[in-house]
């Protein structure tokens, strides 16, 4: 302000005004400095401060999006695991066959097959009832209990769960299956291309063993086709979880890419820059401590000190 | 003429006598609020001679003609007009300031966001019991916040109209001072001290009542004022507020919405500056805040209810409204049960782990969008603040300018006092010297033998 006239109070009161205004800004850059944020209220900045809200709300969102996707890495590891399992099974299920195919095979050997693969009949239905994470049925869709159970009537393995496994949110629209449900790697066809699942094939093969005729051998070795069949829609299914695995890795990789590039934008946007900030306060301080020093020199001045 | 030189010493010294005890008065004064630096008029005593002695010369020394004030009343009005507009400014930043921190501080938008994270999260495993209760708590949360914010606004609210209704009682005040002052100063003496002293009061109390209100002034020949505040209604003529000894009483009547309106003498008055008048603005952008903020709650009320009715609970039971109220003030929690989330569609058995209606409910308040709301409310109010500001500290510099320009002409500078005072000393001391020669003189005449 141009100075066009003085008196005592006037020349107080600018040095008021300076000294106040400066010691303000000092304040400001501190704060900013010590918060590490330029903003302490919105209306400080109010589009940085709606972006930096928009931030921190995608941050908050896409933390629960990366827990589903660790959730639908232990689901499908889960899976994995399960589908190995049963894998074996089938397997050891194959060799039974292939003996019981054998004609020459004696009766009491064969009915030793049948009950083996009774046990992996059972070993099959409690396999089929897994439970995730969560302790859910792995494999029964929606359904939180069993996926599989024995009809009290026919004796065979009925699903019971819903149509379709969950779906995992992995942000940005993206979604994934957390598992399969069972009949999509149970039931298959066999060689005669009728519908069937592998648990009712493995249970028609023990009860046409167990009587031990030799005649049986003709069943052994049809069910070794549509064993066959069941162990490709195992693996095939295995393949399935494989690429779900490989794309929640992916989705993982892009959620990390994504919350460091908002982490780089709040710095950006919300964030002072500390070498300029403190630059500007040293230069703040000098001039701060410099009109001190001159206004207490003025204040000094005193016609009535020399007076005598 | 000895007797002649005796008097002028007596009137010099009597004169810097006065001049002295104005000096001191300024100095007295140097850090008086609304003192005006008073000066001595000094005028020669002198006349002609008598008709028969016409060309003698005849002189009588000096006297004070009066005490100068040295106001310059472009300057003062400059000051009330630019202080008025920074106390409307000043009082409107304040209350939308406050309005901005109870809406930023009570954490509606985080705890939205948390409410729909919660969602999100339950839609990994709707029957999980853990997952449901932090839905509970999330929602609770945020209808809590929700209460505290609208609370908050009722206080921002609250304050603003007892500051504005006791900004009404002190023009009231003013105005009945400013009235007495006006019958005081038709009565005091041309230029004398008294005088001087009660138009510092004037101008003063002038000073004052501009901080509460725009006010026009007009001055009469004996320094009494005639105030008018504000303007009344297109048309209708203006009522001073104060009119010589008269004044017209000014009031506030509050709406239901808690915005203000002011009368002056039961006519309805407008201000546009003066902290009343800030107020009132910022009660009016209150009111809106306060709609939005509870339109907002209204919303989301309804549509976490539809969703809910749509839907089965964990028991199997069907969906049932989980939030109550229809404001900000009221939105509450119903049950704190977490099994009366209904994530499954209608229909579904206990316990289905089908997410379909939880789907539904996070699609309906993606498409309401209650955190995008939320947060163009609180950009309208720190958009609103940030915009005040800026006008805020360009009428306070102005106002400042003013201030200090007037303070710098009317203010006492000590090194003029103490230059005066020293003047004035000497020219004391000189006037005794008058004395003395003339006292010499006269004794000289009276040793003649």
């Amino acid at each position: 302000m141009s100075i066009f006239a003085t008196s005592t109070s006037a020349f107080f009161e600018r040095s008021t005004q300076n000294l106040t205004a400066l010691r303000g800004q000092a304040e400001a850059l501190q704060n900013q400095i010590s918060s590490n944020s330029k903003l302490t209220k919105s209306s400080d900045d109010p589009l940085a401060a709606s972006m930096l809200r928009g931030l921190a709300r995608q941050e908050a969102l896409a933390m629960v999006d990366t827990a589903a996707a660790d959730r639908a890495i232990v689901d499908l590891n889960l899976t994995d695991t399960a589908l190995s399992q049963f894998a074996t099974y089938v397997t050891r299920a194959q060799e039974l066959a292939t003996q019981a195919a054998s004609s020459l095979l004696p009766p009491a050997q064969r009915a030793a097959i049948a009950t083996e693969l009774g046990q992996i009949h059972n070993g099959l239905l409690s396999l089929a009832n897994t439970r995730d994470g969560a302790g859910h049925a792995l494999f029964g869709g929606d359904n939180a209990t069993n996926a599989y159970q024995i009809n009290a009537a026919t004796g065979f393995a009925e699903y019971i769960g819903s149509g379709t496994a969950g779906q995992l949110s992995l942000g940005d629209g993206q979604s994934v299956s957390r598992t399969l449900t069972g009949p999509e790697f149970l039931s298959f066809s066999d060689p005669a291309g009728n519908p069937t699942d592998l648990m009712s094939v493995i249970k028609n093969l023990s009860d046409a063993l167990s009587g031990g005729a030799a005649s049986t051998a003709s069943a052994a070795s049809a069910a070794l086709g549509s064993l066959a069949g069941g162990l490709d829609a195992i693996t095939t299914a295995q393949t399935v979880v494989g690429s779900r695995l490989s794309w929640v890795d992916l989705s993982v990789e892009r959620q990390q890419t994504m919350s460091e590039a908002r982490s780089s934008e709040q710095a950006d946007v919300g964030a002072p820059e500390l070498g300029s900030a403190l630059a500007r306060l040293q230069q703040l301080s000098v001039v701060l401590e410099a009109s001190q020093a001159s206004f207490s020199k003025l204040a000094n001045l005193s016609i009535f000190d020399v007076l005598r | 003429m000895a007797s002649n030189l005796l008097s002028i010493g007596l009137s010099g010294a009597k004169a810097a006598r006065t001049a002295l005890d104005v000096t001191a008065q300024n100095i007295a004064n140097a850090g008086t609020d609304g003192y005006v630096r008073r000066s001595v008029g000094l005028a020669e005593v002198s006349a002609t001679g008598y008709h028969s002695t016409i060309n003698d010369v005849s002189l009588s020394g000096v006297r004070v003609e009066r005490i100068v004030r040295n106001a310059d009343a472009f300057r003062q009005s400059e000051v009330r007009r630019t202080g008025s507009d920074t106390a409307r400014a000043d009082a409107e930043v304040s209350g939308l300031g406050n309005a901005e921190a109870a809406l930023e501080q009570s954490g509606v938008y985080p705890a939205i966001t948390a409410f729909e994270s919660s969602l999100q999260k339950l839609q990994e495993d709707p029957t999980d019991t853990s997952l449901r209760a932090s839905v509970i708590e999330a929602t609770r949360t945020m209808a809590a916040t929700f209460q505290i914010a609208s609370r908050q606004l009722d206080a921002v609210g609250t304050s603003l109209r007892f500051q504005a209704s006791d900004g009404a009682a002190q023009v009231n005040r003013i105005a009945g001072e400013l009235a007495r002052t006006n019958l005081r100063l038709a009565r005091a003496a041309d230029a004398s001290s008294d005088q001087t002293a009660l138009l510092d009061q004037r101008d003063k109390l002038l000073g004052d009542l501009s901080q509460y209100g725009d006010i026009a002034t007009s001055l009469s020949a004996d320094g009494s004022v005639t105030v008018t505040l504000g303007s009344a209604a297109a048309g209708a003529p203006t009522a001073p507020l104060v009119s010589g000894g008269n004044t017209v009483a000014m009031a506030i009547a509050t709406a239901p919405d808690g915005t203000i309106s002011f009368t002056l003498d039961g006519a309805a008055l407008s201000l546009g500056g003066g902290s009343m008048a800030g107020q009132a603005l910022a009660l009016g952008k209150l009111d809106q805040l306060k709609d939005d903020l509870d339109d907002l709650a209204a919303d989301i009320v309804t549509t976490v209810n539809a969703a809910q009715g749509n839907g089965t609970a964990r028991d199997g039971s069907a969906g049932a409204d989980l939030l109550a109220g229809s404001s900000a003030a009221t939105i509450s929690l119903v049950t704190g049960d977490p099994a009366k989330i209904a994530t499954a569609p209608a229909g579904a058995p206990a316990g289905s782990r089908d997410p379909g209606n939880l789907g539904a409910l996070r699609a309906a308040l993606s498409a309401a969008s209650p955190a995008g709301r939320m947060d163009a409310i609180l950009f309208d109010v720190s958009a609103t603040v940030s915009g005040r500001t800026v006008t805020r500290d360009a009428l306070t510099a102005i106002s400042d300018a003013a201030r200090t320009a007037l303070v710098a002409q009317t203010g006492v500078d000590l090194d003029t006092e103490g230059v005066n005072l020293v003047r004035y000393q000497q020219a004391f001391q000189a006037s005794g010297r008058v004395m003395q020669v003339a006292s010499t003189l006269f004794d000289s005449l009276l040793q003649i033998r």
